[in-house]
């Protein structure tokens, strides 16, 4: 498992689990603690599709941040050179 | 779950199997006859499909617009025959695109979806851009929350949505559908269903090539959708057809594969592709100007000389990367303010492209209006949006009665994307309802296939020896880049499709929870539509370079004569048939 | 995904030989004494075939190397 792409923020997090119900690859699995923020049960399978941020009902707050991979990420031409 | 687990029976008379674009409209639309319509989703609709994260573009010919410019439905129908498919296409359905996607349109406005804007100078308030054709027939819209929207209005119409079951095999009885079998992906119950008719919508087939970047779930189209239909299909002893256009590699923005802003296809307007010296290589485009726009001045044929042109002007990315002409780059620099905001609402609002423009700006700090970013070769996959698939008829049935498909699912119609998502899968859903409405009962489904299931969900759970789903799916991408590579030709393709029968015939898969055995499963789906892929390019003895870009070593020649046509593959008693549906 | 080591837990008597030679470092002596090793990072074996090759109860089938799938060959059999 190498990936880490989803963040929860455990102070601002509910634990009401959007995301693990809407997910449409079924990395994420409840916490079996109440209110605490989902596992990320198969995090190398994450499609990087931002449904769990698009959806949770705190991601202003920073409850949940979706973190893109350095392979996946892309090449810039920045205007400054 | 185990060999006791329990199996959920349900009766419906339509049976909606995916959830996406095409399923959702399916199942709205069968709804207004009266009869019970259930979506089975392996995901939840809320968030499934091309679509699930949104989408910024769709295509229709629109009477109130066009009819006043001068063109008639036949430019757009030309435009797209002979501009995006290059002759290889079933009109037929072609026209039920073009013709309905306007109507699908107001509707979709009703659900709630925004298509007008204040600021637009378009009649009607549209968004509208150049994309596809000669005709400005290409709509951008707000269609983040589509998915949300068509959900919503699939349950305050009495559609019965079942989320997280995946199905696994379609029933028959006597020539006639009779209901499907799935497995629950959270629960592991088995999923029983008869009903008098099948919409299969269940979207393209990826995962048969390696990702180019390594990282398993970065995939330009949707990871989940593994040809689960085609397989089902196939084994019910449908014909799937097209199934040799497995293309070679394109080249979009990488190695986030996403697609935005590339002119002429993704079109955002003022992306223009340029070199590693700011050289243009591909220039950039412009609103319309809707005053000076009409017919006269921008016919199809006008249109297709200036396409060709741009083409001729340079040759293709993977031949000007060996004549070492990169870095390429996607520029939109020269952009106005409006374009770049233009550009930007866009893309939130395409798949994946709310997420994309978010990591852009917050973890690349990129701006549009000073940086530029690449063009890399994306991952493999199988061309043009619904070129491949079921065959159908016009009423969008296949050969088995009873038994429809719509949007991606269907073959024949390269390049529709939404547009025919949107009117195939509410023409299927309306035929899908008005046939059941002529049933009076249920068919009696026999119990053999679920004996299977439960059999081979049992051994996979059970097993000691099997090999986890990751290690099978890597040895079948590499045999299917190697022998269905750019270039084919009939021994490699021989030897492909021996060793992938070999995987299938002695490798037994090992899951150690029900979440891991519906990978296995859709990695199965994987490997029967790498067979055919394999198996139609054996079939096929030409070599076509458009639309799909199909080289055969040993047949370097392209046969109109002998191959203008789809190549439509079918299990017969265990053997693959061909037939050749000529194309009109 | 992959599982590259195998041990035979009624032969291997925990010696832990494989622990001390493996290059790669992917192998961790078992909490219990006398029980075989775990595979700590399945994923970075290189296939080497050090932990087999030294094993001292090898013969008795003690360990086993699995080649996995995507990285076997391909075969053209001898009675085709």
């Amino acid at each position: 498992m190498m990936f880490r792409p989803i963040f929860f923020n455990v102070e601002v997090c509910n634990g009401c689990n959007t995301c693990v119900d809407l997910c449409p690859v079924d990395v994420l699995a409840p916490n079996l603690e109440k209110g605490k923020p989902p596992i990320v049960a198969y995090p190398d399978e994450c499609s990087y599709d931002g449904s769990c941020w698009i959806h949770c009902p705190l991601s202003d707050k920073g409850a949940i941040k979706v973190v893109t991979p350095l392979p996946m990420r892309v090449a810039i031409l920045r205007g400054n050179r | 779950m185990n060999s006791d687990s329990e199996v959920i029976p349900i009766e419906t008379d339509v049976l909606v199997i995916g959830g996406g674009l095409a399923g959702c409209m399916a199942g709205i639309k069968a709804s207004e006859y009266g009869v019970k319509v259930t979506i089975a989703e392996k995901a939840n609709t809320l968030t499934s499909g091309c679509a699930g994260t949104g989408i910024d573009h769709t295509w229709a010919y629109i009477p109130p617009i066009h009819e006043k410019m001068g063109w008639c439905i036949e430019d757009l129908m030309e435009d797209h025959i002979q501009g995006i498919a290059h002759g290889f296409i079933n009109k037929e359905l072609l026209y039920l695109v073009a013709s309905e996607n306007y109507e699908r349109v107001l509707d979709l406005e009703k659900f709630g979806v925004n298509f007008r804007f204040d600021d637009s100078k378009v009649p009607g308030k549209f968004r509208i851009v150049p994309q596809f054709h000669s005709v400005p027939s290409s709509f951008n819209f707000d269609g983040r929350p589509i998915k949300v929207k068509l959900t919503k209005e699939a349950e305050r119409r009495g559609v019965n949505i079942i989320n997280r079951v995946m199905i696994t095999d379609l029933l028959s009885t006597d020539g006639h559908v009779s209901g499907a079998l799935g497995v629950g992906t959270r629960d592991g119950k088995f999923y029983s269903f008869k009903s008098k008719a099948v919409v299969l919508c269940t979207g393209r087939v990826n995962r048969l090539s390696r990702i180019v970047s390594g990282v398993w779930g970065n995939h330009r189209l949707p990871v989940y959708e593994t040809g689960d239909g085609r397989t089902m299909a196939l084994r019910a002893g449908v014909p799937i057809i097209n199934t040799e256009f497995f293309s070679p590699a394109l080249f979009m923005i990488g190695n986030y594969e996403i697609s935005f802003g590339v002119p002429r296809a993704e079109v955002q307007p003022a992306g223009s592709i340029t070199g590693p010296n700011g050289e243009i290589i591909v220039p950039r485009t412009y609103f319309y100007d809707w005053e000076n726009l009409g017919k006269e001045k921008w016919t199809s044929e006008v249109r297709r000389k200036w396409m060709a042109q741009r083409r001729a002007d340079r040759p293709p990315y993977p031949e000007m990367y060996k004549q070492g002409k990169g870095p390429f780059y996607l520029d939109l620099t020269g952009g106005t303010e409006e374009e770049i905001k233009y550009a930007e609402w866009s893309v939130s609002n395409e798949g994946d492209g709310f997420r994309f423009l978010d990591y852009l700006k917050n973890q690349e700090k990129f701006d549009f209006r000073k940086d530029k970013i690449e063009l890399l070769p994306n991952s493999r996959e199988m061309a043009g949006t619904a070129a491949s698939g079921l065959a159908v008829n016009k009423d969008l049935e296949t050969e088995l009665k009873g038994l429809f498909a719509a949007g991606d699912e269907v073959g024949g119609l390269p390049w529709q994307a939404s547009s025919g998502a949107f009117t195939m899968g509410w023409h299927a859903g309306e035929m899908a309802a008005k046939q059941t409405r002529e049933q009076k009962g249920f068919l009696p489904v026999g119990e053999e296939k679920l004996a299977s299931l439960r059999e081979l969900c049992a051994d996979m759970l059970s097993s000691k020896e099997g090999l986890h789903w990751g290690e099978v799916e890597l040895a079948v991408q590499n045999i299917v880049d190697y022998y269905a590579g750019d270039v084919r030709a009939e021994e490699m393709l021989k030897r492909g499709i021996e060793r992938l029968d070999d995987i299938k015939g002695n490798i037994s898969f090992r899951a150690e929870n029900t979440h891991e055995l519906v990978r296995c499963l859709e990695v199965r789906s994987v490997i029967d539509n790498a067979v055919m892929v394999m198996r139609t390019s054996l079939e096929r003895k030409e070599s076509r370079e458009v639309p799909f870009k199909f080289y055969r070593a040993d047949f370097p020649e392209q046969d109109d004569e002998n191959w203008l046509s789809f190549l439509a593959l079918k299990l017969e008693e265990g053997a693959f048939k061909f037939s050749k549906i000529p194309i009109k | 995904m992959f599982r590259p080591v195998v041990f035979n837990e009624e032969v291997c008597n925990g010696c832990n030989t494989c622990v001390d030679i493996c290059p790669m470092d992917i192998l961790a002596p078992n909490p219990e004494k006398g029980k075989p090793p775990i595979v700590m990072y399945p994923e970075e074996c290189w296939y080497g075939g050090g932990c087999w090759a030294r094993c001292p109860l090898r013969d008795e089938g003690a360990i086993q190397i699995i080649t996995p799938l995507p990285m076997r060959v391909s075969i053209l059999r001898g009675d085709r």
